[in-house]
């Protein structure tokens, strides 16, 4: 590449004219354009290559698959005779996959338009140097600044397009199907055509028919569970963790390693062991209640108490968690706090009250949130132990301690009713996000704070 | 500005790979999609060749991938070797089970990576033909009908076309231990007599089991009444017997049954019932053919014996499952794997299956082999077998099974009226179905 002085082309052409803006022009109107314009010959060819096949892909390939997206399919795939009296598949479109393509190309294509918007800006940045009288770089310098200054935006490139693509394209689709019939027994691809049902996927979950009744009883039951299952494990925890550190307790390793060991194990394990132990009529726990004279409990078979069992089961898994977490805070509370509290003669649950909550609630308030939000997709507790059992007519592929986690696994994989489960999805993604958002603007006002300091 | 520009150079720059690398994917996701208006004459072409000889030869090049399970595996392998000897095919076995596989075909058949023939039980077939990713057995069609038995044809036949290759069949019966009673009672009335001098709820003693909860398990009382769930041929969605009058006799006498078995639905689990059998404190238990190894080595002296007779003179009808196997409709080489799956299915190979595995095969022909008439256990399952009502296969029979369950254990555990339970089950059956529309 030839390099003029660009100083002394550019004043002499007209003291005037904007490089900047004819050469943003041109590049606006064909991609390279403006390259050319600013002498940066190289590059302008590449554009002017993007820009080709950008244009073919637009017109020839964007078309069809955007209009795939917006019918998804005009004819589903059927059987048919050949000659020789075979049957054949007579191949039609397949909804799902044409969802898929369209959504492909319409991110390609705004890849393409955002190499259509730095092909002007690259332009007018140019343009404007040689407004200036600053020569503009050939494509050999242009290469060395690249590999100077911006190669981390080269390498980012690659994990740009991963996320665009394997993150992005697939919530994106996920959230999609939720507005579709995409579901068993009569809207599953390939002999039958999926379609766009707008918001009526929600307002059956939400409002109409037995699905609004399973909906909102599994969403109070989540979140009674969520609570329920927080708060004991967590006081539990800092109970146990207070009586181990108390003075005078001996052996206290062998208490921390007992009360660890139930987390140790795999729950895979541990709950189905769990399961057949709370067996109302030959498990062990209602053998030692007859041998008391008493009845036992119908510990997994009852709607009510089988949510106590979860429950207490789940304590037996999750307090050891919170035991371990307030075990740390509590050897990091100053000694001379609680020597201070006696000299005035504080009683044990004072000083408990008044010094250790503080610091333990100051210390884990935000993981507090977190385990909330945690508990609330507890897939392996519920799935495990009940399976969601007992079940109940009343509820749609529902039992009556389902989650909603367990109640979407159900859904998809047993059933194929992939519209609803992927809407009860979205609504669980929004009740958790709003809990991270709550979390995180915690963990900021705690670090603004400063009581404790 | 300067130091600005270079970045976004090279941003612009790795974009244009981007997109040239992205552009031909979407490129290619085109084609894809338009491909297949081109090949509906294509597909014909390899019919049209073999139209002039008139017999079936597999396509040119063809591989075939069969899925079954893994205790199939050798079986599948012998099959392969025949078909590799004569019709020079290569046929490659993959581990998707029976029970599995239809899920899976649904997605992965349209998608061009299922296996060409794949194995299933038959109560799947609804859904993959709703879904259209199986081929009906069109041209072995006489052939299977001459072979397989009446229940095991009708199990995969949809809307009077048939689709599989049925190879063979399960149904459940009662295993008992013969050193608790030499002979089994053959009514149940009998039954409930042995009961009450055998039964002892305080040592765990108990006469009969079966998971009384459970849709599956109890729907033979129900059967044997006459009741159905779906049309007399199990393929009618509109026509719901589970609360006719039938269907509350049959409810009425399951109901009696807890003064044998008091138990709660929820607690007679395959654990508790095993272990008791293993103990020797039950004296029958009922399972299918997939529990007599392990039975017979927990249980010294083991009998198998057809259910009981109901108190209506009529004898119990289970559901029975026919698994058989089934062209993958998008397949790449459809003869071939027609031709494997007849093959695979057919009496020579289906008698070659029990003798590897000891599955009960669904060729009527062979229940009169002398061979498998010698063996106790197989006959008496395939006695039973001739007894029984293939689970139906329609899609809607999803709803059957989330709301038998509940229904039965309120008639069990709560002593609800059976009239009431099973209207209320049948309602909410109906009910799910509108919801499906």
């Amino acid at each position: 590449m030839k390099q003029r002085s660009a100083p002394s082309a550019g004043s002499a052409s007209g003291g005037t004219t904007s490089f900047a803006r004819t050469a943003a022009v041109l590049s606006l109107f064909v991609m390279g354009l403006g390259q050319w314009f600013n002498r940066q010959y190289v590059k302008g060819l590449l554009f002017f290559l993007v820009y080709i096949v950008g244009l073919l892909y637009t017109f020839v390939v964007l078309p069809r698959n955007i209009r795939g997206l917006i019918t998804l399919g005009d004819k589903a795939a059927g059987f048919g005779k050949n000659a020789q009296g075979l049957t054949v598949l007579l191949p039609g479109d397949h909804s799902i996959f044409l969802m898929i393509y369209g959504l492909i190309a319409l991110i390609t294509f705004l890849i393409f338009l955002f190499v259509w918007f730095l092909n002007v800006r690259d332009a007018h940045r140019n343009g404007k140097l040689r407004d200036a009288g600053k020569p503009v770089p050939n494509f050999g310098q242009s290469i060395r600044g690249m590999q100077e200054k911006s190669f981390p935006y080269l390498l980012l490139t690659l994990p740009g397009l991963g996320v665009l693509f394997f993150t992005i394209l697939p919530i994106v689709f996920m959230i999609l199907i939720a507005f579709t019939n995409y579901s068993a027994p009569n809207h599953i691809p390939q002999k039958n055509l999926v379609d766009w049902v707008g918001f009526s996927t929600f307002s059956n979950l939400l409002v109409y028919s037995q699905w609004a009744y399973t909906f909102w009883n599994v969403l109070a039951w989540t979140i009674i569970w969520a609570i329920v299952a927080t708060v004991t494990c967590y006081f539990g925890g800092i109970f146990v963790a207070m009586l181990i550190q108390q003075k005078g307790i001996r052996f206290k390793g062998m208490w921390r390693t007992i009360f660890i060991i139930p987390y140790a194990i795999p729950q895979f394990i541990s709950l189905l062991i769990m399961k057949n132990l709370f067996n109302s009529q030959l498990g062990p726990i209602n053998q030692y209640f007859r041998l008391l004279g008493l009845e036992g409990l119908p510990w997994l078979i009852h709607p009510f108490w089988a949510k106590v069992t979860i429950v207490a089961v789940n304590m037996w898994i999750g307090v050891p968690v919170s035991m371990v977490l307030v075990l740390g805070i509590l050897t990091a509370i100053p000694k001379d706090l609680y020597e201070a509290a006696e000299v005035d003669g504080a009683s044990a649950f004072q000083k408990f009250r008044n010094i250790t909550m503080p610091y333990v609630l100051f210390a884990t308030a935000p993981l507090l949130i977190m385990q909330f939000a945690g508990n609330i997709n507890n897939f392996n507790v519920i799935y495990l132990l009940t399976k969601g059992d007992p079940k109940t007519g009343e509820y749609a592929f529902a039992g009556t301690t389902d989650l909603l986690v367990t109640w979407l696994y159900k859904l998809t994989l047993d059933n194929q009713i992939y519209n609803v489960a992927s809407a009860v999805g979205i609504l669980i993604f929004i009740f958790i996000a709003s809990f991270s958002i709550l979390n995180f603007r915690r963990t900021r006002s705690f670090k603004e704070e400063d009581i404790l300091q | 500005m300067n130091k600005m520009k270079k970045p976004w150079f090279v941003m612009a720059s790795s974009m244009v790979l981007a997109l040239a690398v992205s552009a031909c994917g979407g490129g290619n996701a085109g084609t894809t999609e338009e491909a297949p208006a081109d090949e509906t004459p294509a597909a014909e072409t390899p019919a049209e060749q073999t139209a002039d000889t008139g017999e079936l030869k597999p396509e040119e090049g063809a591989k075939l991938l069969v899925w079954e399970s893994a205790d199939q595996k050798a079986f599948i392998e012998e099959v392969a070797k025949a078909f590799k000897e004569k019709y020079g095919v290569d046929v490659e076995w993959s581990d998707v089970g029976p029970d599995k596989s239809v899920a899976q075909m649904i997605t992965d058949g349209p998608a061009g990576v299922g296996a060409d023939v794949f194995a299933a039980v038959h109560d799947r077939t609804g859904s993959a033909v709703a879904a259209g990713v199986i081929m009906p057995n069109d041209v072995f069609e006489a052939d299977t009908k001459a072979l397989m038995s009446e229940t095991a044809l009708s199990a995969v036949t949809v809307d009077g076309v048939l689709y599989g290759y049925p190879y063979s069949v399960e149904t459940t019966a009662v295993y008992y231990n013969k050193d608790l009673l030499p002979e089994a009672p053959t009514d149940w009335n009998g039954v409930v007599e042995f009961a009450k001098t055998f039964n002892k709820p305080a040592e765990n003693k108990y006469a009969y089991m079966w998971p009384a909860g459970n849709g599956y398990w109890s729907f033979g009382f129900f059967g044997g009444y006459g009741a159905y769930v779906f049309g007399s041929n199990g393929t009618d969605p509109n026509d719901i017997g589970m609360n006719t009058e039938a269907a509350v006799e049959a409810g009425k006498f399951y109901q009696t049954l807890n003064q044998i078995l008091p138990f709660k639905t929820g607690d007679i689990t395959d654990d508790v019932r095993k272990s008791l059998f293993e103990q020797g404190k039950l004296a029958m238990n009922t399972s299918g053919p997939w529990d007599k190894e392990s039975f017979k080595s927990i249980v010294p002296n083991l009998g198998l014996t057809t259910y009981p007779t109901l108190p209506n003179g009529q004898p119990m009808k289970p559901f029975s499952g026919v698994k058989a196997y089934f062209v993958n409709a998008n397949s790449k080489y459809p003869i071939a794997a027609r031709l494997f799956a007849q093959m695979a299915s057919s009496e020579e190979f289906q008698k070659k299956n029990y003798q590897m595995t000891g599955v009960l095969p669904a060729a009527k022909a062979l229940a009169e082999d002398p061979d498998i008439k010698a063996d106790e256990f197989t006959a008496t399952f395939l006695k039973q077998f001739e007894n029984s009502v293939p689970m139906p296969s329609i899609p809607e029979m999803s709803n059957y099974w989330t709301t038998i369950d509940p229904a039965l254990a309120s008639i069990w555990n709560d002593n609800a009226d059976p009239k009431t339970a099973l209207d209320s089950m049948v309602q909410q059956m109906k009910d799910l179905a509108a919801t499906a529309k």
